[in-house]
């Protein structure tokens, strides 16, 4: 099951994660998929965008899980911290 | 299941904590930011792109989203978005602030007004009209006072002067901030600098009583020029009877303001004349520091600040009392950072939480009072306060920053 998943989500991020996010110059990785469990890695102007945990959580996420219900779970690996030229920076607000 | 609507800047550090209060709560959740999200076509019904300045527009478009879903609260997460967020559910016909209160927050000179109307101990003040003579504002002030911009947040912007020299260079000086900053004011206050003593207050207003969370000393001095926050500690080492006027002058200062409910976040300078209110804000502590807090078996605060909001009961709110506490790290010199060191050594420091560094290798950093983002954040918990300052310090000891 969880190289049908893989497939599957690799697909939904070439398909429509991918081009929706390299929008901003960002793009994501699929790291692995562990039972229901899908771990990704954002990367340039994902890559530490303060933006990123709405893009995943509200975006990428809900969208893994309305395409391909059975992914229970998306998890970032993403070293954010490492980010080098993220599309938003945080600030004092 | 319950919608909540949370309004998050593309620039605020706020969005993991909501975001994960809202999956531990089981609440959907709909993000609304200034900018378009890459995902918006893609999933309408949880993105949004709000304009936070134009109350109206921002009111009716979240109206139409939940006529076709309900939303049930709405929070804004940091200065930018208090005001529209109270708006926004004052449309919807949600629990909120009256919207003029959370504004009186945003606006210094309003704030110090409504609150000396109502007698709450707080510095004398002057506007200051940035197109007018500065050189006569100057000769009038008392000094030494402390400039600063009338909406800006986290000390940006805040300036002490000495002198009427000083005075109009640290006027100018604001104002390049405030170009800098796209805010068009042309104004600015000027207020007595008062000697003493910095505390942070963070609460929670419930039908207008407040329910205080959380106090921190602010250990380092802050007398200027610049006023850089560093360290939060908490629990206070200040005497109860002083720990008792603070909150009891906060709950004063809120009432005045007409706030009745949500988080607030003040600040206060204790000195031997009491507390004197410096601000309240309609919002919670900023930056990444509210990890320092927690409640009940593992609750954190963005779960009692959506509770709250969605009318969830909560039961007694009752903070993990050993102490914590968080250091801003201060950013030593402006350019660009091109890698930090001793993250691990830092870490290691016992009861030392976890070090952040939240500034991304390249960027430019700008200090204070240009400045307007944090290099990163120390968290550190153990037995006592001073152990927590301490470790902290210790921590930001082992730290090195390349900067160039």
């Amino acid at each position: 099951m969880s190289t049908d998943l893989k497939t599957r989500v690799q697909e939904l991020i070439d398909t429509m994660i991918n081009p929706a996010v390299a929008g901003h110059g960002g793009y994501v990785d699929l790291v692995d998929v562990r039972d229901t469990t899908v771990y990704l890695q954002m990367g340039g102007g994902c890559q530490g965008c303060g933006a990123a945990d709405i893009t995943l959580k509200a975006g990428i996420e809900r969208l893994i899980k309305e395409e391909i219900p059975e992914v229970a779970e998306v998890l970032d690996t993403t070293d954010h911290a490492s980010g080098a030229n993220p599309y938003y920076t945080a600030g004092k607000a | 299941m319950e919608r909540v609507l949370l309004l998050l800047p593309t620039t605020t550090y706020r969005t993991q904590a909501f975001l994960d209060a809202a999956r531990r709560l089981g609440v959907q959740v709909v993000c609304a930011s200034e900018q378009p999200s890459t995902f918006e076509t893609l999933a309408p019904d949880g993105l949004l792109t709000l304009d936070f300045h134009d109350l109206d527009a921002a009111g009716d478009q979240v109206r139409r989203v939940a006529i076709r879903r309900p939303i049930h609260a709405v929070v804004g997460v940091d200065d930018l978005t208090s005001v529209a967020a109270a708006a926004i559910a004052d449309r919807l016909g949600l629990p909120a602030n009256p919207v003029a209160a959370v504004a009186a927050t945003r606006n210094k000179r309003i704030m110090r007004e409504q609150l000396g109307k109502a007698g709450v101990p707080i510095p004398r003040f002057q506007s200051v009209d940035l197109a007018g003579d500065l050189d006569l504002a100057a000769r009038r002030a008392e000094y030494p006072c402390v400039l600063k911009p009338l909406s800006l947040s986290a000390s940006r912007g805040v300036i002490r002067a000495d002198t009427p020299g000083e005075f109009v260079m640290a006027a100018r000086r604001i104002e390049g901030i405030l170009r800098q900053a796209g805010d068009p004011s042309q104004e600015l206050l000027a207020e007595e600098f008062l000697t003493g003593f910095e505390v942070a207050l963070e609460g929670l207003l419930i039908r207008g009583s407040l329910e205080v969370l959380a106090l921190f000393d602010k250990p380092d001095p802050l007398d200027g020029p610049f006023f850089e926050e560093t360290i939060y500690v908490t629990p206070s080492r200040l005497p109860p009877v002083v720990q008792e006027q603070i909150s009891a002058v906060t709950a004063r200062a809120t009432t005045a303001l007409g706030l009745r409910d949500g988080p607030i976040h003040a600040e206060l300078r204790v000195n031997e004349g009491g507390p004197w209110v410096l601000e309240v804000a309609a919002r919670s502590i900023g930056g990444l520091c509210s990890r320092v807090l927690r409640f009940g078996p593992g609750i954190m605060l963005e779960e009692l600040i959506l509770s709250h909001a969605l009318g969830r009961p909560l039961s007694a709110i009752e903070r993990d009392r050993r102490p914590a506490g968080v250091m801003m790290i201060p950013i030593p010199r402006p350019g660009r950072l091109r890698g930090v060191e001793g993250q691990a050594a830092a870490r290691s420091v016992s009861f030392v939480e976890d070090v952040v560094v939240s500034a991304h290798l390249n960027q430019e950093l700008v200090p204070l009072p240009e400045g307007w983002q944090y290099l990163g954040f120390i968290f550190a918990r153990a037995d006592t306060p001073a152990a927590v300052e301490d470790a902290l310090r210790e921590a930001h000891r082992r730290l090195h920053f390349e900067i160039d």
